[in-house]
């Protein structure tokens, strides 16, 4: 493996653990139509916190 | 300065989150079916940082029996609103003011606001607010929600209101709000009795509010204000006078006086369209055709037909032009495309397809060339070949796109060109291209049909229609013990499993709760619409209806599953009440509509980033390394570690006919979410042959069952009714409130997924001439063992009806 691919292969790394990052402090993106921001600024860990329809 | 708080309170119905959201600038769900909001949910009034205000569930009345009157009763006794704002739906006024009463005897600033009188003028129908406001001691102002006219002006109202209760209570003594006398001398003068007995138990302010509920013989208010037995009896003395004296128990005095009040404020305060009294309105009319007994089903099967319809046909191009197109390798910008030697684009890719074709059976030592059909796997094409025809073919070149008109490129071949420019290996380059971008673009690439799919479903919502679904649903089953209540969640479903598991709360029987969550998550969420677009694409492009199908084989499951359940002891029992109240119908915004779509395509979205980028990195990982980590090569993956475990799992989906590694690790990788499954099998197919990503699927379908297109099907079924998503099934849990039942709900799940595929599977080969095996018997067992369950003889429900005055 050259340069580049170190180069690559770091920066889909650093957006692997990003994603991992935010999944876990934050939770699985809502889909129902909550929001996910409002959801953690109360303390919601996941859709489902924030979600009750 | 201290913040104020403001309680946004009314009917179901009403549009207290249309005005929530209008007010804060929030995004909560909005929906026209009762039970949408069933907590309390707080934002801030744009512009106000110091106000509060807070959505609470839609109620008929402060009584505390059903779950939204109880969050909404204890907040409104128990945390002290600084003031209430009260939306009134105008074109329901009478109904909605038996809230109102009660709210204005809690002692807090009120503000009404009458809402929908956009309707109410166009109906031309008038309302006396000064009469309203003067009976009920409160400000009454005219708004429209949904048009957003008047909501500023009447928080602002409420604020003001508010701000003047608290300045009194600066100076130790806090204002009570005046509140309305509504009933006659002889209930007021027990209430009086009772105020004065419970004076010091109770705050102030909504000392009235706690005599009248004592009055009532309310439970929990009796039970909180720890009333000594001997005032107690002391108090019955006095209401039992009064119920002797009008001759009716003391709860319906009070809900009867209370609508004497009603009527009596509205003769003077409402006056009617004289031309428009006895007339049908048009929702009326659409409703005698839409709720029509024999013809709902049909409407109903035909508005979904359509949605499928569009979903595949028009749905299926734009889903073609995403994924190899704008995500993919490239495309022409429509009009600028010309014809290069007599032929158009498609028709110098085919020829160039024959020529390799021609080359490969040449060296193969064929004599004879073939392509297949793309969708069925069956030979669409076949021709002789000889020498001159494979030197001929050997010298045919590719086609550049960019000769046939303006060609852009797609982001896919964007990433190739980069990578390559950069020098990248191969490996890397495959990480990138084949793992990463392959699965994220696959589930970007259905985008657009989830956005046409949702823009459908938001029309059909907004509209009016889907409350009406509910209706016609609590008609028919009714008749089998299941309650409408039950098919609110499954329509919150159809864009989210987890709200819909939520919305199983608002229904008070324990046993049909429970059944609702288990039965809710069958219905096709928005993840799964990528797992049936794909799927209706590659495999039944010329079988539309395979798309709404599914749509009715989730609710079939609910119907029949429910009715099955319900015959078990632990789910037997009287269906629960369903009121409901049916919005009218009218003409959607655009705005609103595309707030519904936007709202469900933006978690998607933010899912393909999130969930499906890091899963497809580590599905990529686990594919081209064993267990000596071990970097394979495309033609070794069958040495990987995603093979050996796929490999242990797969066995269990031989009867479904897609039991191979990489079946099992779509099937398996689904739970993380459910578009997850794309994703995973254009991944798991980078060892097969195909032009596209779509062509590798179809492929590696054909490669697990001599019947591609059944094993297809049945691999979409699995995935469908199969348990939901691991969030879901957390929240089904949570929702159960103990393990064991969330074990049975999932258990219950993969029975259902599993029996259904392996049904439509083994009892298909069947009906294709593949003889009867161990597994087509096992599957006849399944399916009379279903319909015991669902026929066998239960409990008869007495169904209970009613007709409204007036109607025939």
């Amino acid at each position: 493996m050259n340069a580049s691919s170190y180069v690559v292969l770091a920066v889909v790394g650093i957006f692997f653990a990003l994603a991992l990052w935010r999944v876990a402090k934050k939770g699985a993106p809502c889909e129902c139509g909550g929001s996910r921001k409002a959801c953690s600024r109360k303390g919601g860990h996941s859709c489902c916190d924030c979600c009750g329809e | 300065m201290a913040n104020i708080k403001i309680a946004l309170a009314g009917n179901p119905n009403s549009g207290k989150t249309t005005l929530f959201n209008a007010l804060t600038g929030s995004d909560q769900y909005v929906g026209n079916w009762p039970g949408v909001t069933v907590e309390k949910k707080d934002g801030v009034l744009k512009g106000r940082k110091d106000v509060v205000i807070q959505d609470l569930p839609g109620i008929y009345s402060l009584s505390p029996y059903s779950l939204e009157e109880k969050v909404s009763r204890k907040f409104l006794v128990e945390e002290n609103p600084d003031a209430i704002l009260n939306i009134v739906d105008g074109t329901n006024i009478e109904r909605n003011l038996y809230l109102s009463t009660q709210l204005a005897e809690l002692g807090i600033p009120m503000v009404m606001a009458v809402n929908m009188m956009d309707v109410v003028k166009r109906n031309g129908d008038k309302i006396d607010f000064g009469k309203i406001a003067k009976a009920l001691r409160c400000e009454v102002v005219g708004i429209s929600a949904l048009k957003n006219e008047g909501g500023l002006e009447a928080a602002e109202k409420t604020v003001d209101m508010a701000r003047s209760a608290e300045h009194d209570a600066e100076s130790g003594n806090r204002k009570v709000a005046e509140v309305p006398h509504v009933f006659s001398g002889s209930v007021e003068h027990a209430i009086a009795h009772i105020e004065e007995s419970i004076q010091g138990k109770v705050p102030k302010r909504a000392i009235r509010w706690y005599a009248i509920k004592i009055f009532e013989r309310d439970r929990d208010v009796i039970k909180d204000l720890d009333i000594g037995v001997g005032l107690m009896k002391h108090l019955e003395e006095h209401i039992r006078d009064c119920e002797k004296e009008l001759d009716d128990d003391a709860e319906s005095i009070i809900t009867n006086q209370r609508y004497d009040f009603i009527k009596s404020l509205m003769d003077k305060s409402l006056t009617k369209n004289e031309k428009r009294r006895n007339k049908a309105t048009l929702s009326d009319r659409i409703d005698k055709v839409v709720t029509n007994r024999w013809l709902a089903i049909p409407i109903f099967v035909l508005a979904i037909s359509l949605m499928g319809w569009l979903a595949v046909v028009p749905g299926g191009d734009v889903t073609d032009w995403a994924n190899d197109g704008f995500l993919g390798d490239g495309w022409h910008i429509p009009f600028t495309t010309h014809e290069v030697d007599g032929n158009d684009w498609e028709t110098a890719q085919a020829d160039f397809a024959k020529a390799e074709a021609t080359v490969a059976a040449w060296e193969a030592g064929e004599k004879k060339a073939s392509i297949e059909d793309e969708e069925t796997g069956e030979i669409a094409e076949e021709w002789d070949i000889d020498e001159a025809a494979y030197n001929a073919a050997k010298k045919a070149k590719e086609p550049d796109p960019r000769q046939f008109g303006v060609w852009v490129p797609g982001i896919g071949a964007m990433i190739g060109a980069g990578l390559e420019k950069l020098g990248v290996s191969e490996t890397v380059s495959s990480l990138v291209k084949d793992g990463a971008w392959g699965g994220v673009s696959t589930v970007l690439g259905f985008v657009p049909v989830i956005v046409l799919v949702f823009l459908f479903l938001a029309f059909l919502e907004d509209c009016g229609y889907m409350a009406r679904v509910a209706f016609v649903m609590d008609r028919i089953c009714r008749k089998f013990g299941l309650s409408g209540k039950s098919f609110i969640p499954m329509i919150v479903g159809m864009g989210c499993g987890v709200p819909a598991v939520m919305a199983a709360r608002t229904i008070e029987n324990k046993r049909d709760q429970r059944m609702t969550i288990i039965l809710s998550t069958f219905i096709p969420c928005g993840a799964k619409l990528a797992i049936i677009t794909m799927f209706s694409v590659l495999f039944f492009r010329s079988q539309w209806w395979v798309f709404p199908l599914m749509y009715f084989i989730g609710i079939a499951i609910i119907v029949f599953g429910g009715i099955a359940l319900k015959k078990s002891k632990a789910f037997a029992g009287e269906p629960a009440p369903f009121v409901m109240e049916l919005p009218a119908y009218h003409m959607p915004t655009l705005s609103g509509v595309w707030r519904h779509t936007w709202i469900r395509t933006k978690g998607y979205i933010l899912k393909a980033g999130l969930i499906i980028f890091p899963a497809c990195v580590f599905l990529w990982f686990v594919m081209h390394f064993n267990w000596s980590l071990t970097l394979l090569s495309d033609e070794q993956l069958d040495q990987s570690i995603l093979h050996d475990v796929g490999s242990w799992l797969a066995w269990l989906l031989k009867p479904l006919g897609f039991g191979s590694w990489q079946g099992a690790a779509a099937a398996v990788s689904a739970e993380i979410a459910k578009e997850q499954a794309t994703a995973t099998l254009k991944i798991v197919s980078i060892g097969m042959e195909g032009a596209t990503g779509g062509a590798r699927v179809q492929n590696l379908f054909a490669s697990m069952s001599d019947f591609p297109k059944l094993a297809a099907l049945s691999f979409m079924v699995f995935n469908l009714f199969i348990p939901p998503c691991m969030v879901a099934i957390a929240v089904t849990f949570r929702e159960m409130g103990s393990k064991a039942w969330g074990w049975i709900a999932v258990g219950f799940q993969l029975f259902v997924g599993y029996a259904i595929a392996m049904s439509i599977y083994q009892l298909g080969m069947l009906a294709m001439g593949c003889g009867f095996g161990f597994w087509t018997a096992a599957a006849i067992i399944v399916d009379l063992f279903c319909l015991w369950a669902v026929f066998r003889p239960g409990k008869k429900f007495k169904v209970v009806s009613c007709k409204l005055k007036g109607e025939s």
